[in-house]
């Protein structure tokens, strides 16, 4: 087996290209459903759909992974449905890869509604306000119903900044505990992967206790958790770094819940490789469209008379003109924004090509080895001058060897 | 794709856009086989339909969609849907190149027909009635009056390829005294005579030309013949096909040969595919095909075919697709149906889109009502083909088949818009509060499994007390993950 393969009964992973600056990598992981080019960004289909979009067109974007969310496929339709469909692909008509996360990040971000015990989550119904369990064992059961062809690990998530440390090792150790729970209840280790997910807050020394952990229950991928709760930039920026100084090179690293341009960016460089996040399809229902210069919000009046495409030279469904594309202008979103559905589509469709389209060409410039050109390039198109740099991404990126300053 | 009925031929010439295979009434049946042809357009083989937009898109729809997954020839749009801000921004879409500014503004596939009325199909009840020298109008932002100079310049800018001229059409009432029926007939003349002769002097250069069809009245005949007479003596050389606001009237434009190898646009939109047979059976080439919006938005899949099967049982227009008995059939919507949505897709799936309240659940029944109502065309061009004997028999029998209404969507609708309906006072609410904050304490009985918990839904709708409904929602928009 060459040096730069690894490989489990349900995943090979292939390290192709590092950046000879920063952390960043290139690779390709082969999963049940096909092989996906990492890094990359893998949009939110939570309750398996991916908001008003088809599963042709989100294919149309490039997309062969995207995750559906355990707590909702679990609520709607629910385990028993899911079961005689034959699994979450099945129902959605959807050939290629699916993540799902344990379930338990849903019910802890409406804390007043779940406590969480060495048992479990205990939350109360959205069907019918009646208590109910989440542990380790259900969630995999679901999550081999659903059948993802990667799951997530229940795990003991916190608030990043919560003050009480106690706890915070407390959810740290629990989540170790709650792997081993996880794997032992896993029934198809051959055709599905469980990935542990890293906790310890904003502790650095922590979260290297807990790489130590979960690294030596050898699960396939790694994914770090608990970020994106608030915490400063610059504090996630640690927390990352320290954690994949410490991951080994053949193993895929999925940070959870990251999807701003700008940290997909400065994270690949701090050496992840996956991401997953809702704003991209989030904010094109509230009308915003991301392009390289930044967000723009189409409602704005000063789009009413603009008849260029949503961004130039994109080349996504609705930016491209003629036979093959649709010539969106961005008057005509402006003109159905929150009015019909079909401006949220369109705005969706755009969203998730730039996305997506956006790790494509980090991945192209890792492997031609002109990753940090790329990062630069990428800054000056969305501020006007350096000045304006935000200091955590600087910060970042000078530790691992780019200077945006220069 | 390359569309076999693609016509490229730009011949114009003695406005023979429109062709009528079979026409001589028969068997008191007045329906008739033709060809609509327009340069650069897909040919639009007659009896067919145009589907109908809302605010330049037909609802859920985007065009790769509409170009991909529907056979849809021509669509309706208003006028209205546009001008809500003061220098409505259509009109400075950029033009040229031979492409229409409507077509450029709405993406809407070029070689897709693009019809131009005032207002929406159907439309809703202004406070006031019009006035003698304007028609009253809603868009998304409240009502406005729009007069017929107005009305051309925005035809010429937006260049459709079909204008419905204005009509004074009734307002509040479905029955309105004589004396006002007269005053409808007399502006609509009126009114038809300054818009053609606006369109004929003020025309811009690079303006591409838009086919006239004029408004048939939902009027009694003894009072409209003689507006009837001016069409077909004084102005017929300026027309290229009526709008039939309501297609009983057809009978009585045999006394108006002239008028006969016009194409007819219906434009009392149908509500059920029997009503579509009888407008056909009295001579309707177009029918708008507004149902196909309000089927998907209730979430019923259309499943009537033309000629209906064999079957001695009557059987329904379409499938409740919110019934909880499809929460794991994975079927086609309608066995054998060729549709994106049948083909990629099962009734488990859109049962679960629509319960889950996922837009998409309706995209796929636009793709899938727009389809059956395609085939169901399809189905009666052929059965024309053999004569008007055959198709009469065959609509006599689909009637006797087909229950006569469709079957009621037992969900949520699509959120309303405020130009998708007219607020009355102590109406009830349109949409339902987005979510409402969990009763506290509400949780008493047995701890159940996540796991197991989960009934299958449809249940939830009326067994669910009122605070704790939404809960999930909350989350769906506060979570990041």
């Amino acid at each position: 087996m060459a040096s730069n393969v690894y490989t489990s009964p349900a995943l090979t992973f292939e390290l192709i290209a590092k950046c000879s600056t920063t952390r960043a990598r290139a690779s390709i992981l082969t999963l049940p459903h096909g092989p996906v080019q990492l890094p990359i960004f893998m949009p939110v289909a939570t309750q398996a759909s991916l908001k008003g979009i088809t599963p042709e067109q989100l294919e149309d974007t490039g997309c062969r992974l995207c995750l559906n969310n355990t707590y909702h496929l679990g609520l709607k339709p629910g385990q028993e449905i899911l079961d005689a469909i034959g699994g979450a692909h099945k129902l959605q008509g959807w050939n290629h890869n699916l993540l799902t996360d344990s379930g338990g990040f849903q019910m802890v971000s409406l804390l007043k509604l779940a406590t969480i015990t060495e048992e479990g989550v205990r939350f109360l119904s959205p069907h019918d306000g009646s208590p109910m369990l989440l542990t380790p064992e259900h969630s995999i059961s679901l999550q081999n119903t659903i059948g993802s062809d990667i799951m997530m690990q229940l795990d003991d998530v916190l608030v990043t900044t919560s003050p009480d440390k106690a706890r915070m090792r407390e959810a740290m150790e629990r989540s170790v505990r709650w792997l081993d729970r996880c794997i032992a209840a896993h029934k198809n280790p051959d055709r599905q992967n469980l990935f542990c997910i890293i906790q310890g807050g904003l502790d650095l020394e922590m979260r290297r206790e807990c790489c130590k952990e979960m690294l030596a229950r050898d699960t396939p991928g790694i994914a770090i958790g608990g970020l994106s709760g608030g915490e400063a930039k610059a504090d996630y920026c640690r927390v990352v770094e320290t954690c994949t100084a410490l991951l080994p090179d053949l193993k895929p690293r999925y940070v959870m819940g990251i999807g701003y341009p700008e940290d997909l960016i400065v994270s690949v460089a701090l050496g992840a490789d996956m991401f997953d996040c809702v704003w991209p399809t989030r904010t094109a229902r509230f009308g915003n469209a991301v392009t390289k210069n930044g967000v723009l919000n189409i409602r704005n009046f000063k789009y009413a008379n603009d008849f260029g495409p949503i961004e130039p030279g994109c080349g996504c469904m609705c930016c491209r003109e003629g036979e093959d594309g649709m010539g969106i202008t961005r008057a005509f979103i402006h003109h159905n924004a929150s009015k019909e559905t079909v401006a949220a589509h369109l705005l969706t469709i755009h969203n998730v090509w730039y996305q997506l389209q956006l790790m494509r060409d980090i991945r192209q410039a890792v492997i031609e080895d002109r990753f940090p050109a790329l990062i630069k390039e990428f800054f000056a198109g969305l501020y006007e001058d350096k000045t304006q740099y935000p200091e955590w991404a600087v910060e970042a990126l000078k530790r691992v060897n780019v200077d945006l300053t220069v | 794709m390359s569309d076999p009925n693609l016509e490229n031929s730009s011949d114009m010439s003695g406005r023979k856009m429109f062709e009528l295979i079979s026409s001589a009434a028969a068997d008191g049946s007045a329906a008739r086989l033709g060809k609509l042809s327009f340069p650069g357009k897909k040919v639009v083989e007659t009896p067919n339909f145009f589907a109908v937009t809302s605010r330049g898109a037909i609802p859920h729809l985007t065009p790769d969609n509409l170009k991909r997954h529907t056979s849809v020839n021509g669509v309706y749009m208003a006028l209205e849907d546009f001008i809500e801000k003061k220098e409505p921004p259509i009109q400075h879409t950029p033009g040229g190149e031979g492409s229409r500014r409507l077509h450029r503004f709405t993406a809407l596939p070029s070689n897709t027909l693009s019809v131009l009325g005032p207002r929406r199909c159907p439309a809703i009840t202004t406070p006031f009635g019009n006035t003698p020298k304007a028609l009253a109008v809603f868009t998304s932002t409240g009502f406005r009056n729009v007069t017929v100079p107005e009305f051309a310049s925005y035809v010429q800018s937006l260049q459709p390829d079909i204008v419905l001229p204005m009509a004074d059409l009734p307002h509040t009432s479905a029955t309105p005294s004589s004396k006002k029926l007269v005053r409808m007939v007399e502006r609509t003349e009126v009114w038809l005579d300054e818009f053609l002769s606006k369109l004929a002097s003020s025309k811009p250069t690079d303006s591409l030309d838009s086919s006239v069809f004029a408004p048939v009245l939902p009027v009694e005949y003894p009072i409209q013949w003689d507006y009837l007479r001016h069409l077909s003596e004084d102005v017929i050389g300026k027309l290229d096909g009526l709008a039939v606001y309501d297609a009983n009237l057809l009978p009585d434009l045999v006394n108006y040969p002239p008028l006969a190898p016009l194409p007819k646009l219906c434009m009392d939109p149908p509500k059920t595919p029997q009503e579509v047979l009888r407008q056909i059976s009295l001579g309707i080439d177009i029918c708008s095909l507004s149902f196909a919006n309000i089927t998907s938005d209730a979430g019923v899949a259309m499943t009537f075919s033309f000629p209906p099967p064999s079957v001695n049982e009557v059987r329904p227009l379409g499938i409740n697709m919110w019934s909880p008995e499809h929460n794991t059939a994975v079927v086609p919507l309608v066995e054998g149906c060729q549709c994106y949505t049948c083909s990629k897709h099962h009734r488990a799936y859109l049962h679960h889109l629509l319960n889950a309240k996922e837009m998409l659940g309706w995209n796929l029944l636009q793709i899938h009502n727009h389809h059956i109502v395609t085939e169901f065309f399809v189905g009666i061009r052929q059965a024309l083909a053999k004569g008007q004997a055959v198709f009469e028999e065959e609509a006599r029998r689909f009637i006797a088949s087909y229950e006569p209404v469709f079957p009621e969507g037992t969900g949520e609708r699509p959120r309303a818009r405020g130009y998708h309906f007219k607020s009355e006072a102590d109406a009830d609410r349109i949409n339902k509060p987005a979510w409402k904050d969990l009763e506290k304490g509400t949780a008493s009985a047995q701890i159940t499994n996540l796991a197991e918990s989960s009934t299958p839904s449809g249940e939830s709708q009326d067994a669910t007390p009122v605070a704790v409904v939404n809960v999930e929602e909350a989350v769906a928009t506060l979570s990041i993950n």
